[in-house]
């Protein structure tokens, strides 16, 4: 296994997370706003 | 650091952390406060639930304390692709359970639990074993998050394992016992997003201060060649086979994703679970690397203890002030899984035991939340004391793992096919259960027509497991291809072979076992059920004392 492949493996996991975690916190930004505009609960 | 290798926080430090993580978290839920909740709002927050929220609530209830652990041992003991074969079936069983979660919405879309959905599908007996599997899944998980607070505690401060237990316990408790699942949901949006980016700076922070990838593939010696091999059959076997065998099962048997599933909007259910598989596989699957890296750059676990190869690794090559973000990282993980326990018992204790068995379909809406807020109250309770006497639950675990293999065919099937019964139900579960029993504690000589019959169930079972899942996917007729084609292919090659796994066959039996009695008690059924009825059966008990409310405010001449 190379040194690229090896730190790839590793790194592919923290990265895939720091991409979900935008994906949730963009939504629930969106959520919000739209909570606040139309005055409802979020949960 | 101590005589175990571990970074030490002195007692006002880890007082500070605890204080700061539960009382922030008990800040954060004043926001969503109601002077007066209402039952739909604590149970499923009023089915409402937006896709951001939804799926960081799955991910982070998802993610317990054993996640990390388990998946650095997995790691640790089987190379290369050890984490894989944790993260990746825990992961599938939050993908795999959505197809049959939009169903579920279907059928009861004002449902609160997946008992409910039973009960108005086959009556009490039925629902009462799917409650009770679920009452006790979530005790022991219960236990064991807070056994795994007293432990770090413990590991990492002077205070004792029984003072990390008592706070973990007191402190998820005072949070979500007003709100509900509401505010289980919320706090779990705010502990994933730490988790998360505890996550993303810890990995990275370990492989770098190893000295990175170069000195990693110098240390690719230490491995052996199955711990090198990314297809290990060693790793499959024992660690990926027992795992996807519980992929369904854990799904079905957990009141805290059903919940999640009548909770979110239903047009959010897909993507709100697929982007939990993907979070909880990136989280589970990136800290079990820190396993692998330990196993390459030649660490031992002190005291030969697995548990420890994390806090080691972080206190061995990090700044004390990552080892505090470890602990933080843990404590989020263990509190967001025990307040979803904790809303979960409740919702079960306030829909399927007063709600349908005790009001009958006519609760009292204040006297409902206080069942729930009850039940939280000794549920925590229960899980200290379990918690502090360090019980040995490992033959309750293997007991509950197996009703919960037993009732996926008859709850999943239950749902598409008219003709199932509550008997067909209830006995494939029990003859289920008892088969599992003798195969599990060889009950029975496992010598020849026996071993030979157990397999074939074994056989029976694992085209149950692929079957069900292609089904969920893509239909009928591919899930009776796939499961057609995964029994001839079990009934080939297992065989002969399963004898000497006699864990995975008992495992496999209980699902091929429920299967043929639910199949062949069905064949000969004559009923007819109306999946309609469903609808009407389970509803929001808010909406009934409403209804009462305005019937009693109409005078009586008026009424016809």
């Amino acid at each position: 296994m190379s040194e690229m492949v090896y730190g790839a493996y590793i790194l592919v996991w923290p990265t895939l997370t720091l991409g979900v975690l935008a994906v949730i916190c963009g939504a629930v930004i969106k959520d919000a706003v739209q909570a606040r505009n139309s005055d409802t609960d979020m949960v | 650091m101590n005589e175990n290798d571990f970074a030490q926080f002195s007692v006002l430090t880890i007082a500070i952390l605890l204080i700061a993580f539960y009382g922030g978290t008990y800040l954060l839920t004043l926001l969503i406060r109601k002077k007066e909740e209402d039952t739909s709002g604590f149970m499923v927050a009023g089915h409402r639930v937006g896709f951001g929220m939804g799926a960081a609530s799955m991910t982070a209830t998802w993610i317990w304390a054993a996640s990390f652990y388990a998946a650095a041992t997995s790691g640790y003991t089987y190379g290369v692709s050890g984490p894989i074969h944790y993260g990746l079936w825990g992961a599938l069983m939050i993908l795999f359970i959505y197809p049959f979660g939009r169903r579920f919405r279907e059928l009861a879309p004002n449902g609160h639990t997946l008992g409910e959905l039973i009960h108005a599908r086959h009556g009490s007996s039925s629902q009462l074993i799917l409650a009770g599997s679920n009452i006790l899944g979530s005790t022991i998980s219960l236990m064991v998050n807070f056994t795994a607070a007293g432990a770090l505690v413990s590991v990492l401060s002077p205070l004792s394992f029984q003072t990390g237990v008592i706070v973990a316990g007191v402190g998820v408790l005072s949070y979500t016992v007003t709100s509900g699942f509401r505010a289980s949901v919320f706090t779990d949006f705010a502990q994933l997003v730490a988790l998360m980016a505890i996550t993303v700076i810890i990995i990275p922070a370990v492989l770098f201060s190893v000295g990175g990838p170069s000195v990693m593939v110098d240390g690719l010696q230490n491995l052996t060649a199955e711990q090198a091999d990314f297809f290990s059959i060693d790793a499959i076997l024992n660690q990926g086979a027992p795992f996807f065998v519980a992929v369904l099962a854990y799904a079905i048997g957990n009141q805290t994703i059903s919940q999640r599933l009548f909770a979110v909007r239903e047009k959010h259910i897909k993507r709100t679970f697929v982007t939990a598989t993907l979070g909880y596989g990136a989280i589970v699957i990136g800290l079990g690397m820190i396993g692998l890296m330990a196993l390459t750059v030649g660490i031992e676990p002190v005291n030969g203890n697995m548990n420890n190869l994390i806090p080691q690794m972080v206190s061995a090559y990090l700044p004390s002030a990552f080892v505090a973000l470890f602990f933080v990282l843990v404590i989020g993980a263990l509190s967001s899984t025990a307040d979803s326990d904790l809303s979960a018992l409740s919702t079960i204790m306030m829909a399927d035991i007063y709600g349908k068995n005790i009001a009958k379909d006519n609760p009292d809406p204040k006297k409902m939340l206080l069942v729930g807020r009850i039940t939280m109250i000794v549920a925590t309770a229960a899980g200290l004391i379990f918690a502090s006497f360090a019980l040995d639950i490992l033959v309750m675990l293997v007991f509950v793992g197996a009703l919960w293999g037993a009732i996926v065919f008859p709850v999943i099937i239950s749902c598409f096919w008219d003709r199932v019964s509550n008997a067909a139900f209830t006995w494939s579960v029990v003859v289920a259960m008892a088969l599992f029993c003798v195969a599990r504690f060889e009950l029975l000589e496992m010598t020849g027509v026996t071993v030979l019959f157990f397999e074939v169930l074994a056989s029976v079972g694992g085209a149950v497991v692929f079957g069900l899942m292609a089904f969920g996917f893509f239909g009928r007729t591919v899930g009776f291809l796939v499961g057609a084609i995964a029994g001839g292919l079990m009934l080939f090659y297992a065989t002969g072979f399963l004898r000497d796994y006699m864990v995975l066959t008992a495992s496999l039996t209980a699902y091929g076992a429920s299967t043929v009695v639910c199949t062949v008690m069905t064949l000969f059924s004559n009923e007819r059920f109306d999946f309609d009825l469903i609808k009407q059966r389970v509803g929001n008990y808010d909406d009934v004392a409403d209804e009462e409310d305005e019937t009693t405010m109409i005078p009586e001449g008026v009424r016809s």
